[in-house]
C-alpha cells in the first residue's frame, strides 16, 4: 500500500495492472490513453498527471509527471480535476462516472469513445483503489 | 433529550408538528411576499434557510429522527421566531400547511433540552477562511443550520459536513471558490432550491447534490434595476421570479419568467426558463442580453467579453452526462416585454388531447397568442383550487362530467381571441374563469350530484355550461365570491383570505399567467416530472405516442401521474412537455419507483429519437438554443443502448441493471 502519485505508487500500479487485469475480460482488448491531470496538489498547490495507456487490453505505459501535459504522445481522452475528487475516487466514496456527472471531473475527448471504456476504466480504478492508501489530506 | 421524552412531555403537539413538517414541500414560498404581508422577519435578518419557515420545518424532522443533535444554534433559530403568522398565511395559500405550528413546537423542544445535549462545533480552518471571505455573520459550519440545507442540495441519507456560505457579490464568489479549489473542497451553489427539492429525493441526486463541501447561498445577491428604456432588468441572484416580475409590472413590463419562487439567473442555468409565453418570448438565451458568471476556477467573466471561450458551444447527445451549473450566474441583464393593453385571456376545453395539440399547433405558426399553452385537467385543477382534495373532486367533475381534460389556454390581444372564438366550439371567458376560481369549493361539493349528471349526458357539456344557457345558472349557483372561497381555510385565516380573494389581481388570470404563485399548488402532492423536453411537432402523432409510452411506464411502477402540459415554441416547429409523477417523499420506496420509472423512460425516449430529455437541456440552457436543439436526435442504436445501460450501472450500480 502506498501514497497516491508516490514513485513508488507509479511502479506498483503498473505491476499491479498488468497482474490484476485480464487484458480480454476486464480490459476489453482496448486500444486507448488517458491523462488524468490532478490540479491543487498539496502541499504547494501543484499540478500532477498520470498518463496510462492500453494496446489490445495491455497496459503499456503508465507514468507519473508534473504540470499538466505528459510529455510524449497525445493522449485520447484527458481528465481534469481537483486532488480532493480523485482522492474520493481512489478511496471509493465516488465513482469516476458520478464525478463526471457532477462536474467534478471534466473529459477531453469523444464522449462517445469515452462511454466504451467506462468499464475497462472502473477495473483500473478498482486496482488503483487496492494499492493506494495514504494520501494528502 | 430523547424523541420519547420529548413525546410524553408534549405529544400531541409534537406528533401534529412533525405531520406538518414531514410535508414541507420546500417551495420557496415564504421567502418573498406574494400575498402583501410581508416576509418572516428572522429569516429576512439572518439569512440563512434554517431561519425561514421552511428551514425550521426541515430541521425539526432532521431532529425529530436523530439525524442532526442540538447546537446552541438552535437555541437562536427558534427563539428568531416571533410567531407572527406570515408564514401560515403563505404556507396556507399554496399547500395549505401551518409551518407556524412547527416553529412553535421547535421552540418548545429547544426550551425543554438540557445543555449537555447541545454538541460543541467546533471552528475550523475552513471556516475560518470563509469567514475571511465573507465576515463572522456569514458563514457556518454549523450541523443545525446545515440540515436545513437537507432535501433542496444535501440528500437525505447524507453526513452533515458541509460549510453554508452566504457571500454578498461576485467577488466574494470568486474568493470563495479559489479557497475551495486550493483546500480541495468541493462546492455548489444553491438558489431557491425549487428544482434540487424535487430532484433531491431522486436518481437525480447523484447528479445534482452536493456529497459534501461548501453550499454557495445566494440568497444575499439582490440587486434588482429595471432600465424602461432598453427594456432590460439587472437582476441579482438572490432575486426571485415574483420579485422581477413586480417590478417590471410597475412599469407596465412583463419578464419571461419560471414559477413564482425560482430564482431568475439560477432558472437561465437550469432549465433556460420554460413558461407559457415563450410561444412570443422565446427560451434560454432569448431571455437574457448578458450574464456576469463566476466559473470554476474563481474568474469572473461576462458572456459579452471579447476574449471568452464560445459562450454558445455544448455537448450533445446521451453522452453529455453533465447536469452541474455551468459556473454560478451572479447577476443577468434580463429582457422584458410591453404589456399590451387589449390583452385577454380565452380557455379551449377538449376531451382528447389530440385535438388540444392539433389547435395549439396551428395557433402557434400563425403567431397567435403571447402565452399559449395545452393544460392538462390536473393542472388546471390544482392551480385553481384552493386546496388538495377540492381539487381533486374538481378535476374528478371535469373528467367524469364535463369531458374536459384538456385547456388550451390563449393569452393575446383581441384579435388573437378573435382567431381562437371563430376555431373553437366552445371557450371560457375571463369572467368565467373568476367564477371558477371563486366558485371552485361550490362546484367540486357537486360531485355526486343530479344536476351534474344531467349535463353529462350533454353532447358537448362544456359547451352547455360555458357557453350556453346553463352558464347563467351555474353563474348563480356557484355563488362565487371571497367569502365563500374563504370558508375553506382554517377559520383562523378566513378573514385573511377573504380579503386576500378581494384583491382584483388573484382572480386575475393573466395577472397570474405572469406571477406564476399557482404551480406551487402542484407541490401539495410532492410532484416530480417523469419527463420534461421539447419534441418536434411535425409528426403529432409521436407526440402522443410519447405521452402514452409515459403513462404506461408510471403505470407498471405503480405512480400516480397525469400530463401536466404542452406548449409550443419557435412558431409551432416544436413543442415543449412535461409530465409528472405524484408520490410521497417521505416513501423510500415510492422514491425508488420514482427513480427506475424516470430511468426507464428516458431509455424508452431516447430510442424513439426526435425527443431532447431533461438530460439534454438542463444546465444547457445558458446557451443559444439552436445549439442544445439541434441536430433534431435520431433514436439511438441497439449498440448506443448498451452503452447507456453501462453507463447508467456505473453510475446508479446494479439496482437499475435490466
Amino acid at each position: 500500500m502506498v501514497k497516491f502519485l508516490s514513485d513508488e505508487w507509479n511502479n506498483i500500479s503498473k505491476e499491479y495492472i498488468l497482474k490484476k487485469l485480464d487484458p480480454e475480460k476486464d480490459l476489453r482488448n482496448v486500444t486507448t490513453s488517458l491523462l488524468a491531470v490532478i490540479e491543487h496538489v498539496p502541499p504547494n498547490d501543484s499540478t500532477m498527471n498520470f498518463y496510462l495507456e492500453l494496446q489490445d487490453g495491455k497496459l503499456t505505459n503508465f507514468i507519473v509527471n508534473t504540470g499538466d501535459t505528459h510529455v510524449g504522445k497525445e493522449a485520447v481522452f484527458t481528465v481534469s480535476g481537483n486532488y480532493g475528487t480523485y482522492r474520493s475516487i481512489l478511496k471509493g466514496e465516488m465513482s469516476m462516472a458520478v464525478a463526471l456527472l457532477r462536474g467534478r471531473l471534466k473529459l477531453k475527448g469523444s464522449k462517445m469513445k469515452a462511454l466504451q471504456i467506462i468499464k475497462p476504466l472502473d477495473g483500473v480504478i478498482v486496482s488503483l483503489k487496492e494499492i493506494t492508501d495514504e494520501f494528502e489530506e | 433529550m430523547s424523541l420519547e421524552k420529548v413525546e410524553t412531555m408534549q405529544k400531541i403537539s409534537l406528533e401534529d408538528a412533525l405531520e406538518i413538517a414531514k410535508k414541507g414541500s420546500h417551495c420557496g414560498m415564504c421567502r418573498f411576499d406574494f400575498l402583501g404581508t410581508g416576509i418572516c422577519p428572522s429569516g429576512k435578518k439572518y439569512g440563512f434557510l434554517a431561519y425561514w419557515p421552511q428551514g425550521r420545518m426541515q430541521i425539526f424532522k432532521m431532529l425529530m429522527s436523530g439525524k442532526v443533535k442540538p447546537s446552541e444554534k438552535l437555541i437562536e433559530i427558534a427563539n428568531s421566531c416571533t410567531l407572527c403568522g406570515i408564514c401560515d398565511k403563505q404556507c396556507n395559500f399554496a399547500t395549505q400547511l401551518r409551518p407556524e405550528k412547527v416553529a412553535k413546537a421547535l421552540k418548545d423542544y429547544t426550551n425543554n433540552l438540557d445543555k449537555s445535549e447541545y454538541q460543541e462545533v467546533i471552528e475550523d480552518d475552513v471556516i475560518k477562511g470563509l469567514r475571511e471571505i465573507v465576515g463572522e455573520k456569514w458563514a457556518t459550519n454549523d450541523p443545525v443550520i446545515i440540515s436545513s440545507y437537507v432535501q433542496t442540495i444535501i440528500h437525505p441519507d447524507s453526513e452533515l459536513n458541509f460549510y453554508v456560505v452566504m457571500p454578498e457579490n461576485a467577488e466574494e464568489i470568486s474568493k470563495i471558490i479559489k479557497f475551495a479549489n486550493q483546500h480541495n473542497i468541493p462546492f455548489m451553489p444553491r438558489s431557491g432550491g425549487t428544482l434540487l427539492s424535487c430532484a433531491t429525493p431522486t436518481v437525480l441526486s447523484k447528479a445534482i447534490c452536493l456529497d459534501h463541501g461548501i453550499i454557495i447561498d445566494l440568497l444575499r445577491l439582490k440587486k434588482l434595476e429595471v432600465d424602461v428604456k432598453s427594456c432590460t432588468a439587472t437582476v441579482g441572484a438572490g432575486i426571485t421570479a415574483f420579485e422581477l416580475q413586480k417590478e417590471a409590472h410597475k412599469h407596465k413590463l412583463r419578464a419571461n419568467l419560471a414559477e413564482a419562487g425560482a430564482h431568475v439567473c439560477s432558472n437561465i442555468a437550469s432549465t433556460g426558463i420554460t413558461s407559457t409565453w415563450q410561444n412570443r418570448y422565446g427560451w434560454a438565451a432569448d431571455n437574457y442580453i448578458d450574464v456576469t458568471i463566476v466559473d470554476d476556477k474563481g474568474t469572473i467573466r461576462n458572456n459579452s467579453d471579447m476574449e471568452i471561450k464560445n459562450p454558445y458551444t455544448t455537448e450533445r447527445g446521451f453522452t453529455d452526462i453533465t447536469l452541474s451549473p455551468p459556473g454560478i450566474i451572479t447577476e443577468s441583464t434580463v429582457k422584458l416585454h410591453h404589456i399590451a393593453d387589449d390583452e385577454d385571456v380565452i380557455l379551449v376545453p377538449f376531451e382528447h388531447l389530440k385535438d388540444a395539440l392539433s389547435m395549439i399547433i396551428k395557433l402557434a405558426q400563425r403567431n397567435v397568442g403571447v402565452s399559449l399553452i395545452v393544460l392538462s385537467r390536473k393542472y388546471l385543477s390544482e392551480f385553481l383550487c384552493p386546496t388538495n382534495q377540492i381539487a381533486k373532486d374538481f378535476e374528478y367533475i371535469c373528467k367524469n362530467y364535463l369531458k374536459l381534460n384538456y385547456v388550451v389556454d390563449v393569452i393575446g390581444n383581441k384579435d388573437d381571441k378573435k382567431i381562437v372564438e371563430e376555431m373553437a366550439e366552445c371557450t371560457i371567458d375571463k369572467s368565467m374563469i373568476k367564477t371558477l376560481i371563486l366558485g371552485a369549493p361550490k362546484l367540486a361539493s357537486l360531485k355526486n350530484s343530479e344536476f351534474l349528471k344531467v349535463l353529462s349526458e350533454e353532447k358537448n357539456p362544456c359547451k352547455a355550461i360555458f357557453a350556453g344557457p346553463m352558464r347563467k345558472h351555474l353563474e348563480k349557483g356557484l355563488d362565487a365570491s371571497p367569502e365563500q372561497i374563504a370558508k375553506v381555510f382554517d377559520a383562523d385565516l378566513q378573514d385573511f383570505f377573504k380579503k386576500v380573494y378581494s384583491r382584483p389581481e388573484m382572480t386575475d388570470i393573466i395577472w397570474l399567467h405572469s406571477f406564476r404563485i399557482l404551480p406551487s399548488r402542484l407541490m401539495r402532492q410532492r410532484l416530480f416530472f417523469a419527463q420534461a423536453g421539447m419534441i418536434w411537432s411535425a409528426d403529432q402523432d409521436k407526440i402522443l405516442r410519447l405521452v402514452d409510452m409515459l403513462s404506461k411506464v408510471c403505470d407498471k411502477y405503480k405512480l400516480e401521474h397525469m400530463l401536466g402540459f404542452i406548449l409550443p415554441m419557435d412558431d409551432g416547429k416544436y413543442v415543449f412537455f412535461e409530465y409528472d409523477y405524484y408520490y410521497n417523499h417521505n416513501d423510500p420506496d415510492a422514491t425508488k419507483r420514482v427513480s427506475q420509472a424516470l430511468i426507464e423512460t428516458t431509455e424508452k425516449c431516447l430510442l424513439m429519437g426526435d425527443i431532447l430529455m431533461v438530460l439534454n437541456y438542463l444546465f444547457k440552457g445558458l446557451y443559444r438554443k439552436e445549439h442544445v436543439l439541434y441536430p433534431i436526435p435520431k433514436g439511438i442504436s441497439d449498440e448506443d443502448l448498451a452503452l447507456f445501460r453501462e453507463l447508467i450501472v456505473s453510475i446508479l450500480g446494479d439496482e437499475f441493471k435490466w
